[in-house]
């Protein structure tokens, strides 16, 4: 069996006092799409900052494609091909959308300062690659409209869609969403599903969903980890978390052990 | 005993004593820092509330020392009880001035960019350096001996009286500042709106009155700075402000910017250091000191010695 | 216009206000050009001409005016190459008259000690003569370029205000260790540097210095500045290296600064450590800050306009600092997006 895409083991980040994330194994295989829910505070955007680098783990060691990421800078994690979303928008909000865009399209690592004053051939070549791709990815996700307006101009939901394109541009193999569905409205979140499955069968990558809407996570997730106080307390299909009674306690407390199902 | 008015650094000292020659230096390093200390926590309180670098702080105390120099000439020489009436005049004027340039210039620029406040900022101190140069001249003036100036000599280690009423007055001002600031409502309601305006104005601060009065504190405590400072090196010009007003800033930062005592420990750790360097023979490199401590303390410990740090959240 | 009701609180632009935005699909196609500027390097060269042309008929220009127009220039090349530093990647650096001043005293020191033993007693030809100056500007450039490194590798981890200081002591670092540099004049700075700056070298270096800047943040590469501005973590997490592009402008905007110094010692003929100190450095922010910041045609028009005022008033000159500096402030008050900057938010040139 081949190894999984990502693997986190006993992967433990403390703060001081406090454990964030206490060794928590998880992994995302080739073409999965998984969830990765918990009540407030549970650790779940912590996670997602140690798999990007944003912090670096205590203990325990994080593998991306059979490469350990420790100490590698964000950026250079994102080379290795992991893009994610903010849970709060992080658009460049004075850019417009296709800049947004063909910022992150990561061809342009092959210009340098100085190739931009010269403007050779490779140069002009270069440019033009990216703006086609850029181009594309606009046409797929329908965004072409808005293609010059300022990014932070557009509306809310596009906004959120604009960052996921923003994230494909970097030509990732594995997608980490930080709660997409936050703030929209129950139609907006169907078109979301839709988007991360047409996502994940158009671009062939792996996705990690934070989420607290369960009808988003429930609706396209293969397999679900539930995590709280940073402690991982069960995994498995949206049926059995569905049913574990951790995770309804770890939600509801004790005596509301139906409200889940039907949320 | 001899009586004379003369600057902290041309002190004699002799090299036959280090011991002594070290004390002398000691003594003269933690009058001078006590005057950064008053200046930074201008700074320091400034920043506490509202998150900007007060450029026109330094010379706030600039004209705290005109303010002096003028209501010298009505007093009578040398004595304590005017020397006072100076003082106090000076602070109320500089309160006045300083809650006038929050009322007319950073309160119509409060959530704008840092760079705009900041501008405006060194906009406002132009102003004052320039009109100080129209209205005061741009020569230096000699301030008046306002109080009593004696030098106790202990061996060769010279005390003068100026610089004794220096620490004495500087230490009254920054107890009573800190009473303010932890004893009366007004206090604790800075103390409120500097770690959550928003949540302060909530409970019912009202964030104008208490901004405003901060200035008007720092203020008339920058203005003290001013006359004490210009009682030590008796002459008085419109951009006298700017070294002195970097330095504290710098100890502003040493000690922990918003944090009151860090300002205090800033300011005499600074000026102790800077005197240290001046006797030495690194004297020309006096005010390169200063900016090699503040970044040293920007790199190392950005929270000051007395700060705590944070980091941005994702 | 469009109303658009505030989403949800999670979001960064979460406020409880009603914000009316422009409804984005009447947004004018603002022209971000396919492929960005078709031939920069013809227009280079086309100002490179210009200069050469306008430099032929400099002694028929009146002297008072040839000299407005390279103080001018001068200011041009420092507003447009803090511009990179402040404006499009959003750094604070209060430090430029630092770097301008390693280049003065470098470029100075080159033709000084230098310039003697390669051209000899006679002096050279003037091609020679220009050909020396060059030299000694580029040298001026590439060490202020070495301090914007020695700076800007360890200053960039700080931010805003933290950064703004740690650039400004090092601006005042430099001067003091100037001040007391024997060999380089102490105190009393280094005179009787010929005066090689003319009107053709100062036009020629604000071409350079515009082309460079332009170019660079008109490419897919240069964005990088623009995103590095907006949003540090978020142009981590699509794959920029922030700290390289911050240093790439520091370092870039710090070879301008010198060789603007370079071209103000050879002009001024004179020069003096206190020529350099902060005040300077905050002129320039004025300039940046009152074009627009990331805006090169606004700060160029703020160059001009910042160094012709001083001319204006000098008629008052009792009073000029006086409207100078509240005119900063009515500006920062009524026009915090600067006074060219016609767009809010990001303006092309």
């Amino acid at each position: 069996m081949a190894a999984p895409l990502l693997q986190l083991d006993k992967a433990t980040i403390r703060f001081g006092g406090l454990t964030a994330v206490n060794s928590v194994d998880f992994t995302v295989g080739e073409d999965e799409l998984v969830g990765l829910i918990g009540p407030n505070g549970a650790g779940k955007t912590t996670v997602f900052n140690l798999m990007t680098g944003v912090y670096q783990p205590t203990d325990g060691t994080i593998t991306f494609n059979g490469t350990p990421i420790a100490g590698l800078r964000v950026n250079e994690i994102v080379d290795l091909g992991i893009a994610r979303t903010f849970q709060n928008i992080r658009l460049f909000g004075s850019l417009s959308v296709f800049d947004n865009v063909r910022v992150a399209c990561n061809l342009h690592r092959a210009t340098s300062p100085i190739q931009a004053l010269i403007r050779g051939k490779s140069f002009r070549a270069d440019e033009a690659a990216i703006t086609k791709r850029a181009e594309e990815l606009l046409d797929i996700f329908n965004l072409r409209r808005f293609r010059d307006a300022p990014s932070k101009s557009l509306p809310y939901g596009e906004q959120r869609r604009l960052e996921i394109v923003r994230c494909l541009a970097t030509k990732p193999k594995l997608l980490l969403l930080d709660e997409p569905a936050a703030g929209m409205n129950p139609t907006e979140k169907i078109e979301l599903v839709r988007l991360i499955q047409q996502v994940q069968k158009q671009f062939n990558l792996s996705i990690l969903l934070v989420e607290h809407s369960m009808k988003v996570v429930m609706g396209v997730c293969q397999r679900i980890a539930v995590l709280d106080y940073g402690v991982k307390i069960a995994e498995g299909n949206p049926a059995q978390i569905q049913s574990d009674k951790k995770v309804i306690e770890a939600y509801l407390g004790e005596d509301h052990q139906t409200a889940l199902s039907h949320h | 005993m001899t009586t004379q008015s003369e600057s902290l650094n041309s002190q004699p000292s002799t090299l036959n004593f280090p011991l002594s020659e070290f004390l002398q230096q000691l003594l003269n390093g933690l009058s001078l820092g006590a005057i950064y200390a008053l200046i930074a926590l201008g700074y320091t309180m400034v920043y506490g509330v509202l998150r900007f670098i007060n450029f026109a702080h330094s010379d706030v105390f600039m004209v705290g020392s005109f303010i002096g120099y003028y209501a010298g000439k009505h007093v009578p020489e040398r004595t304590y009880w005017g020397g006072l009436l100076v003082l106090v005049v000076a602070m109320l004027g500089c309160a006045l001035l300083g809650m006038l340039i929050e009322r007319l210039c950073y309160r119509r620029l409060r959530g704008s960019a840092t760079l705009n406040v900041l501008i405006t900022a060194i906009g406002v101190s132009l102003l004052l350096e320039y009109s100080g140069q129209v209205f005061f001249g741009a020569t230096p003036r000699t301030f008046p001996d306002i109080f009593p100036s004696t030098n106790f000599a202990f061996g060769s280690l010279v005390i003068s009286s100026n610089q004794i009423l220096v620490i004495v007055v500087a230490t009254l001002l920054m107890v009573a500042l800190q009473l303010i600031v932890y004893r009366t409502k007004i206090g604790t309601a800075m103390r409120a709106v500097s770690l959550n305006p928003k949540a302060a104005q909530l409970v019912g601060v009202n964030n104008d009155i208490v901004i405003s009065f901060t200035f008007g504190l720092g203020s008339a405590l920058a203005a003290a700075g001013g006359i004490l400072y210009a009682i030590n090196y008796p002459s008085i010009d419109p951009l006298m402000g700017v070294m002195p007003g970097l330095k504290a800033f710098v100890a502003a930062v040493l000690g922990g910017i918003g944090n009151i005592p860090g300002a205090a420990l800033g300011g005499l750790l600074l000026g102790t250091v800077e005197t240290f360097v001046n006797g030495s023979q690194w004297s020309t490199y006096k005010d390169a000191i200063a900016f090699a401590i503040l970044i040293g303390i920007l790199l190392f410990r950005p929270a000051g010695l007395l700060g705590k740090f944070t980091v941005e959240k994702v | 216009m469009s109303l658009r009701f505030p989403p949800s609180p999670n979001s960064r632009h979460g406020t409880f206000r009603i914000r009316v935005y422009p409804c984005p699909s009447v947004v004018k196609n603002s022209g971000s050009p396919t492929i960005p500027v078709p031939r920069p390097h013809l227009y280079l060269l086309a100002a490179l001409l210009v200069a050469l042309g306008i430099s032929q008929f400099s002694d028929r220009i009146d002297p008072y005016f040839l000299d407005v127009i390279i103080g001018i220039g001068i200011n041009i090349i420092l507003a447009v190459s803090l511009n990179l530093v402040n404006g499009y990647t959003g750094q604070f650096s209060l430090g430029h008259a630092g770097f301008m001043s390693v280049g003065a005293y470098l470029a100075a020191a080159v033709s000084l000690f230098l310039g003697p033993k390669i051209l000899g007693e006679a002096g050279g030809t003037a091609l020679q003569q220009g050909l020396m100056f060059l030299a000694a500007l580029v040298a001026g450039g590439l060490g202020a370029a070495f301090a914007g490194l020695i700076v800007g590798v360890p200053s960039l981890r700080l931010k805003g205000d933290y950064l703004a200081l740690v650039t400004l002591g090092f601006g005042e670092i430099i001067r003091v260790v100037f001040q007391n540099v024997e060999f380089l004049g102490g105190a009393l700075g280094l005179n009787g540097i010929p005066a090689y700056t003319t009107i053709f070298w100062v036009l020629a270096f604000v071409a350079l210095s515009v082309f460079v800047v332009t170019c660079l943040v008109h490419s897919t590469y240069g964005r990088g500045f623009l995103a590095t501005h907006d949003d540090e973590i978020a142009s981590e997490s699509v794959g920029l290296n922030t700290t390289r592009y911050k240093i790439v402008a520091f370092v870039i905007g710090a070879f301008f600064a010198g060789t603007a110094g370079g071209l103000y010692g050879h002009f001024k003929m004179t020069i003096t450590p206190t020529g350099f100190d902060f005040t300077k450095s905050i002129e320039i922010v004025v300039m940046v800050i009152l074009g627009g910041m990331g805006n090169t045609l606004g700060v160029i028009l703020a160059a001009i306009l910042l160094t012709l005022l001083p001319e204006l008033l000098r008629p008052i000159a009792e009073y000029r600092m006086i409207i100078y500096s509240l005119m900063l402030i009515i500006l920062m008050l009524v026009r915090p997006q600067g006074l060219f900057n016609f767009k809010f938010g990001k303006a092309k040139l």
